[in-house]
C-alpha cells in the first residue's frame, strides 16, 4: 500500500502555490514544534559535548532511561497481546454489550494521567480497595517497579487495540474461508493466513504503546515513589533534575527521549510499506 | 537483523539494578525540597564516614525531595522510608496520625527540629520593583511566584510569615495585633501570585528562568542561589519574619528490628555538632548552638524575628491561619 500523491496539472507556467504553501507548513511548525525541540538541542549541547556526555552517564540518568525501556516493554507486550485478543473477540462475535466495551477500552485516552495514577493508588494503595487485602501479606505494588508497568498499561491501554481493531473490521474474510475449507484448524489459520495480515497493525500498534509509555509522566509520578535510582523513570528524572535547577542534566535525558521518538516514528513511516502483505 | 531486534527486545525486558548496590546496611531518607544540597554534600559523606569508623560497616543512602505535604503523602501511601525530614510539624503530626511515627517526637533533642531558616523575599537584580518589605509585595504590577500551599510545607512557612510580620509590626507599633491589617495585606499580595508550584524548589526554578518579579522563599535558598550564580537576584530582608524550624522523624512502621540502631543514630548524628556545623556552612541556621551561625557571614540580620509559637504552635496555626484566613478568605474569593 504506497501512498499516491497526485499532482495537479498547470498547462502552462509555475505553480506559485506549491512553494507557497510548503513554505508556509514549515513556518507554522517552527514556532509550535521545531524551535522547542530546537531549544532543547542548543541548550543541552551548549556547555559543549563533554557535559552533555558526562550528564548523560550519570548513573542515575542511564538507570532512568533503561527502567522507562523495561517498564515500557512489558506494557507493551501486555497490551499488544490483550489489543489482538480484545479486537478479534470484538471483531467476530456480536454480543449484547458489545458497545460499551469498545468504549471503555478506549477511555484511558481522555482520563487525564493524574487521574490513572490516583486511580491505581486507590486500588492498590495501604488503604485501597485491593491494598487493603494485600498489606498484611506484605505485599505493596504501588512504588515499585510493577506500578510503574500497571500504570503504562493503563495509559497505553487503547491504542495497540485502536490500529489492531480496523484491520480486522476490513479483513478479507475469504482466505480465512478458503483455509478453513482445505482443513485447517481454527488455530492454524490464525496462526499461518490472520496473523500475518495483521504484521503491519501489531509492529505499529506495539511501536505506538512504547513510544507513549516511555514518555508517560503524570500517572508515574504518583505510583512510582520517584526514588532515583530505584523509581525513577526517565521523565521523572527530567522533572526532578528541572526542579533541582539541574537543567543541564534534564536536557541530556531530554535529548535522548526526542531522538528516540523520532526513531520510533521514522520506523514506523518507512516500515509501513514493507509491513502492510495486501 | 532478527538476531539484532531480538538482542534489543531481550535488553530492554530486564529491569535495571540500582546503580549503587554496595553497602552494608541502607538508609532511605524522604526529604521536604530544599534538604538536597547539605545532606547529599556534607550529611551523608559525614555520617558514612562516622558509621564506618564506629562500627566498620558501609551504609547506603537513598534519597528522594519533594514539596513536604507531597513527601508525606508518598509515605502515608506507602512509600517503605525510613526516616523523614519534613518542613512544617503539622506533616509530622499526619504520620503519627496514622501510625507510621509511633513515639511522641516533641520529647526528641530539640523537639525533633534539626536545622532552621528565615522566610525572605527574593528580588531581580537592582530590585526594579522597589520591595522592601512584604507589603510591597501586593503593589500593582509586581508578579509574584508562590508555592502551592496545599503540597509545600515552605508555602505555608510563607503565608505565617507574611500574615504574622504584620501583626508583629502592629503589635510594636501600636501595642495591638492588628488582625485587619494583616488580612490585607495577605489578601492584596496573594492577588499578585501568578503562579504556585509544588515545592519552594520547583518556586525557585521557575524563577531561575526568568518568571516573576518577587518570591518568598527560605533564606537559604536565596544563598544557594547566588552561590551558584545562576541568576541575578537579591535578598530583600522583612523587617519582621518567622523562622521556619524543620523536624526529622524516624519512620517506624517501616523500619526493621536490624536497621533500628543505623536509623536511630543517623537521626541524633543530625543533632551533633559536626551536623549542624554542616547545615550552617550550607545556610541553614543551627537548631542546637546559635554560636554555630556565626561561620556563616552570609546570613543576614533580622529585626523582628518569630517563630510558630507566636501563633500557638501548628496546632492553632494551621486551622487559624492557614485554612480559616487563607484558604477560607482569601483563596476562595
Amino acid at each position: 500500500m504506497s501512498t499516491v500523491i497526485p499532482t495537479m496539472r498547470h498547462v502552462r507556467g509555475f505553480d506559485v502555490v506549491r512553494p507557497l504553501s510548503i513554505g508556509m507548513l514549515v513556518f507554522m511548525m517552527l514556532p509550535l514544534v521545531f524551535l522547542p525541540l530546537a531549544s532543547i538541542f542548543i541548550f543541552g549541547t551548549s556547555n559543549g559535548l563533554g557535559k552533555f556526555w558526562a550528564a548523560l552517564m550519570a548513573p542515575e540518568a542511564v538507570f532512568a532511561l533503561k527502567l522507562s525501556m523495561a517498564t515500557s516493554f512489558w506494557a507493551t507486550v501486555f497490551n499488544v497481546l490483550f489489543g489482538l485478543f480484545a479486537a478479534y473477540v470484538l471483531a467476530r462475535y456480536n454480543f449484547w454489550g458489545r458497545n460499551a466495551l469498545i468504549v471503555t477500552i478506549s477511555l484511558p485516552t481522555a482520563i487525564p494521567t493524574a487521574v490513572a495514577g490516583f486511580a491505581l493508588l486507590l486500588l492498590w494503595g495501604p488503604y485501597g480497595t485491593l491494598g487493603r487485602f494485600l498489606a498484611p501479606h506484605g505485599i505493596q505494588v504501588m512504588f515499585t517497579a510493577g506500578a510503574i508497568i500497571l500504570a503504562n498499561v493503563f495509559v497505553t491501554f487503547p491504542l495497540a487495540f485502536g490500529v489492531i481493531k480496523p484491520v480486522f473490521d476490513t479483513m478479507n474474510r475469504s482466505l480465512e474461508e478458503a483455509s478453513a475449507t482445505i482443513g485447517a484448524t481454527r488455530w492454524q489459520t490464525f496462526w499461518h493466513v490472520t496473523l500475518p495480515s495483521l504484521r503491519g497493525a501489531i509492529v505499529s500498534g506495539a511501536l505506538l504503546t512504547f513510544a507513549r509509555a516511555v514518555g508517560e509522566f503524570g500517572s508515574t509520578i504518583l505510583v512510582s515513589g520517584n526514588l532515583a535510582g530505584h523509581t525513577q523513570t526517565a521523565p521523572l528524572y527530567i522533572f526532578a533534575k528541572f526542579n533541582e535547577g539541574q537543567i543541564e542534566a534534564a536536557n541530556a535525558i531530554a535529548i535522548v527521549l526526542a531522538l528516540f521518538s523520532f526513531l520510533i516514528f521514522s520506523v514506523l513511516f518507512f516500515a509501513r510499506d514493507w509491513l502492510d502483505v495486501d | 537483523m532478527a538476531v539484532v531486534v531480538l538482542a534489543l527486545l531481550l535488553g530492554a525486558s530486564c529491569l535495571p539494578k540500582p546503580p549503587t548496590e554496595s553497602g552494608d546496611i541502607s538508609i532511605t531518607l524522604y526529604g521536604f525540597s530544599i534538604m538536597k544540597e547539605s545532606l547529599e554534600k556534607a550529611i551523608f559523606p559525614g555520617f558514612q564516614a562516622k558509621w564506618k569508623r564506629e562500627q566498620n560497616q558501609e551504609v547506603r543512602f537513598t534519597s528522594s525531595f519533594a514539596g513536604s505535604e507531597t513527601v508525606t503523602n508518598q509515605i502515608l501511601q506507602g512509600v517503605q522510608a525510613d526516616i523523614a525530614i519534613l518542613s512544617i510539624d503539622r506533616d509530622v503530626q499526619r504520620l503519627k496520625d496514622k501510625g507510621f511515627v509511633k513515639i511522641d517526637w516533641h520529647a526528641l533533642p530539640y523537639k525533633g527540629i534539626v536545622n532552621k531558616t528565615p522566610f525572605v523575599i527574593l528580588v531581580r537584580k537592582g530590585n526594579p520593583k522597589g520591595i522592601h518589605d512584604f507589603p510591597d509585595l501586593a503593589k500593582p504590577g509586581v508578579r509574584l511566584i508562590h508555592p502551592d500551599p496545599i503540597s509545600s510545607g515552605g508555602a505555608q512557612w510563607s503565608l505565617l510569615a507574611v500574615y504574622g510580620s504584620e501583626l508583629v509590626k502592629s503589635e510594636k507599633e501600636t501595642g495591638e495585633k492588628d488582625e485587619a491589617r494583616a488580612f490585607r495585606t495577605l489578601e492584596a499580595i496573594w492577588a499578585n501570585v501568578i503562579s504556585t508550584p509544588g515545592s519552594a524548589r520547583e518556586a525557585r526554578t521557575q524563577f531561575e528562568t526568568g518568571f516573576g518579579d518577587a518570591l518568598i522563599t527560605y533564606e537559604l535558598e536565596g544563598l544557594l542561589m547566588k552561590a551558584a550564580g545562576t541568576a541575578d537576584v537579591e535578598i530583600v530582608i522583612p523587617r519582621a519574619t518567622i523562622f521556619s524550624e524543620h523536624p526529622a522523624v524516624v519512620i517506624d512502621k517501616n523500619v526493621s528490628a536490624s536497621r533500628r540502631a543505623v536509623v536511630d543514630a543517623f537521626q541524633h548524628y543530625l543533632w551533633s555538632d559536626e551536623a549542624q556545623q554542616a547545615f550552617v556552612k550550607y545556610h541553614f541556621r543551627s537548631a542546637t548552638n546559635e554560636s554555630f551561625n556565626a561561620s556563616n557571614t552570609e546570613l543576614s540580620n533580622i529585626e523582628l524575628p518569630f517563630t510558630i509559637d507566636y501563633f500557638g504552635g501548628w496546632d492553632r496555626a494551621y486551622p487559624e491561619v492557614i485554612e480559616r484566613i487563607f484558604r477560607d478568605r482569601v483563596q476562595r474569593r
